[in-house]
């Protein structure tokens, strides 16, 4: 299932860093099997045609909302899952397509910080051997260096040494992401994907989280990939943010660029719909409500993906789907608004066309 | 709040107790707090803080055991609705007090059309025939924005989306035309886009049908966006209350303060670092004799520990529950004193 015809490479921003991840044409299908004989009658397309990159020591957060495939990205990109098609590199060296066997020696450098601490952690395994076990699996430190690298972990994370013996349950949520956390770092990794890892916090612990992967980072020199729902968290956190919509990204620009003007009308609908904690800026701010629903990824529209719900859909859009182009230095965006000058990209939006989705339509307003 | 109005609703010195294995936990602690006519309170916190609970205690929608309305009394429409026999709390619940829950996916129920769940609460408060029920039904479904609203009566919630299921959740809520809507965290399931189309709808609805509603949640922008006014609630107690103009502007009481300094922003100047409040909240095995925020509040003195601080008066409408006064440090700006835990 080689791809061979990745999408064309987007160039990132030019600088001294070198991209520690390359990923290219990353596609991640989910069969579906229906019928008495379970035939394959479609696919979930989780992530469609992904290219980005991750340089040395930064900060990627990849935003959307739910289902649009964040959270399969950043797996796929971990070889969590064997990907449908596309390429990987983690340091200049493919792993795409290498087998989960070949893989294993390059755990070490990779790693993911999940979402649910209460989930990703074993109830019957105390903190020591939760954090230790990587070591385990992938050294032959004795027990003792062990054990003394499993304090400097915790440590560094901010846990009590003395809570070492104690179990998961008996940690607050914040606690239990540090000990995710010190799991993560065990094997010293140079990138970690950490999956919506302050979404089931609560607000003034959230805020201890990051700063601490912010510290983590600094110190280590670590590299991350940033999923996350929550779009002022990533603003805080992330030096470039990508934008996905239904498997793929619509954007990918440099953080204070997407927040000071984001030019992907979907990007601009999501920012705007984020509430701000102020009163007078709340009331004022003029907002995009995006009509109905986002379609199923198993039936993506024909044409531009957003095109059944963009306030800016133009006849185009329905027929020849946007690839992610290059507008400004380290800034790309994938709508005909900004792929082709020609086409009038000021002209206001025509009204909305007759779907030949009926169904589709009737989910909307 | 407005001036001589008489409020709906008319909390005082409520009191919520949990017995569990480990001993008692003192989830909510003499709380008091009223509801104007028309008026949208927001009721912020963290989890724990009791802001559920105590809405939960208001209508007998808490099991018992484990949990004990121990104390409080709660007037609404001149019944105290802690005395009232479960005929009539039966009566105002659904019809005159209506509630919308967080996650539309468990509040519906799965075996029934949305049409069928609708109907009921008409049937059963309002006393209408299946014909009338079905008319008045489909109006809400259209009144919440619903569109095809005669066909998707027949449908089941598994048909519809996340945010329409809310839709449906909001109009079973309207459907007795209840003076009171309490909705606790409606919009923290959902996507931020689809968030923002509730928020649309319920100002909308306010506009319309001008019910008082308390909306429960931990989302400071949520409130910001459409509170008149709102409760803070930290370790089970009332620690601010004030219009929410003056409470982002001018937030008096510490928790209060540093929270709306630990979230971030989308817009405006980007802080380079989070201010973080350290330390976990409570859980109050007994009610307590201290300032529950004491721990983890940078103004905390001698007196913090001997006595709870009751609620006073800090500006006309404004009233936050702590000895210490910003004034003193009116000089010295707050944020200098940020990001210097060690």
């Amino acid at each position: 299932m080689l791809d061979t015809a990745a999408s064309p490479a987007p160039e990132a921003s030019a600088g001294a860093a070198r991209p520690l991840v390359e990923v290219r044409g990353l596609k991640m299908y989910f069969p579906i099997h229906t019928g008495l004989l379970r035939r394959h009658t479609g696919d979930v397309k989780a992530v469609d045609d992904v290219s980005f990159d991750i340089l040395e020591g930064e900060t990627l957060g990849l935003v959307g909302e739910s289902g649009c495939g964040k959270s399969t990205c950043g797996r796929a990109v971990l070889r969590l899952y064997d990907i449908t098609a596309g390429s990987i590199r983690l340091e200049g060296r493919e792993i795409g397509q290498l087998s989960q066997e070949a893989l294993r020696p390059l755990r070490p450098r990779m790693q993911m910080v999940f979402q649910d601490p209460q989930a990703s952690l074993n109830p019957r395994m105390t903190v020591a051997s939760i954090i230790g076990e990587p070591l385990v699996e992938h050294t032959s430190m004795s027990r003792a260096e062990r054990l003394e690298r499993i304090w400097e972990l915790m440590d560094a994370v901010g846990l009590n040494r003395d809570f070492a013996n104690r179990y998961p349950h008996e940690f607050s949520g914040g606690q239990r992401q540090r000990i995710g956390i010190a799991r993560a770092l065990a094997l010293n990794p140079k990138f970690i994907v950490c999956d919506e890892p302050i979404a089931a916090l609560d607000v003034s612990i959230q805020a201890q989280v990051v700063n601490l992967l912010e510290d983590l980072q600094e110190q280590l020199g670590l590299t991350y990939l940033f999923i996350s729902h929550d779009l002022s968290m990533v603003r805080h956190i992330a030096d470039r943010v990508a934008v996905m919509y239904l498997g793929r990204i619509v954007e990918l620009a440099p953080r204070d660029d997407l927040y000071a003007e984001p030019l992907h009308p979907y990007a601009k609908a999501l920012l705007s719909a984020v509430p701000e904690p102020d009163p007078k800026i709340a009331r004022a701010a003029r907002r995009i409500i995006l009509k109905g629903d986002v379609p199923s990824p198993a039936n993506p529209p024909k044409g531009c993906n957003f095109s059944t719900r963009c306030p800016r859909v133009m006849e185009i859009c329905r027929r020849i789907d946007p690839a992610l182009t290059e507008v400004a230095p380290g800034r790309q965006v994938a709508c005909h608004l900004y792929t082709d000058a020609s086409e009038s990209a000021e002209e206001t939006a025509p009204e909305r066309g007759e779907s030949n989705d009926t169904r589709q339509q009737g989910e909307e307003e | 709040m407005p001036a001589g109005a008489q409020p709906i609703l008319d909390v005082k010195g409520l009191r919520t107790v949990f017995a569990t294995r480990q001993g008692e936990v003192h989830a909510v602690n003499s709380v008091s707090f009223d509801l104007y006519p028309g008026e949208l309170l927001g009721v912020v916190g963290e989890s724990g803080s009791g802001k559920s609970v105590t809405m939960m205690s208001l209508i007998g929608l808490l099991p018992s055991p484990p949990a004990e309305v121990r104390e409080g009394q709660v007037l609404f429409e001149g019944i105290d609705l802690l005395k009232a026999d479960a005929e009539t709390l039966r009566r105002i619940r659904g019809a005159r007090i209506g509630f919308v829950f967080q996650d539309p996916m468990t509040s519906l129920n799965p075996v029934f059309t949305v049409g069928f769940q609708l109907m009921e609460p008409l049937r059963k408060h309002m006393g209408m025939t299946k014909a009338q029920a079905r008319a008045r039904a489909r109006e809400l479904l259209e009144l919440v924005g619903i569109p095809d609203a005669g066909r998707r009566l027949d449908d089941y919630p598994h048909q519809f989306s996340g945010g329409m299921r809310q839709r449906v959740m909001i109009a079973i809520a309207l459907a007795c035309d209840p003076k009171v809507l309490i909705a606790d965290e409606p919009t923290t399931a959902l996507d931020v886009t689809i968030q923002a189309q509730i928020l649309e709808l319920i100002k909308e609805l306010r506009q319309k049908l001008g019910m008082a509603i308390i909306w429960i949640t931990h989302d400071l922008g949520v409130v910001a966006e459409i509170a008149d006014r709102v409760i803070v609630m930290y370790g089970g107690q009332i620690v601010e209350q004030a219009p929410v103009e003056a409470l982002f502007e001018d937030p008096r009481h510490p928790y209060t303060r540093a929270h709306l300094q630990t979230v971030p922003h989308v817009r405006g100047p980007r802080a380079p670092r989070l201010r973080v409040i350290e330390g976990q909240p409570p859980i109050l095995g007994a009610p307590p004799t201290a300032c529950p925020f004491r721990f983890r509040c940078r103004h905390r003195f001698e007196r913090c520990d001997r006595e709870n601080p009751t609620r006073r008066e800090v500006a006309p409408g404004h009233d936050a529950a702590c000895f210490w006064s910003p004034e003193e440090e009116r000089t010295a700006p707050v944020a200098a004193a940020g990001g210097a835990h060690a």
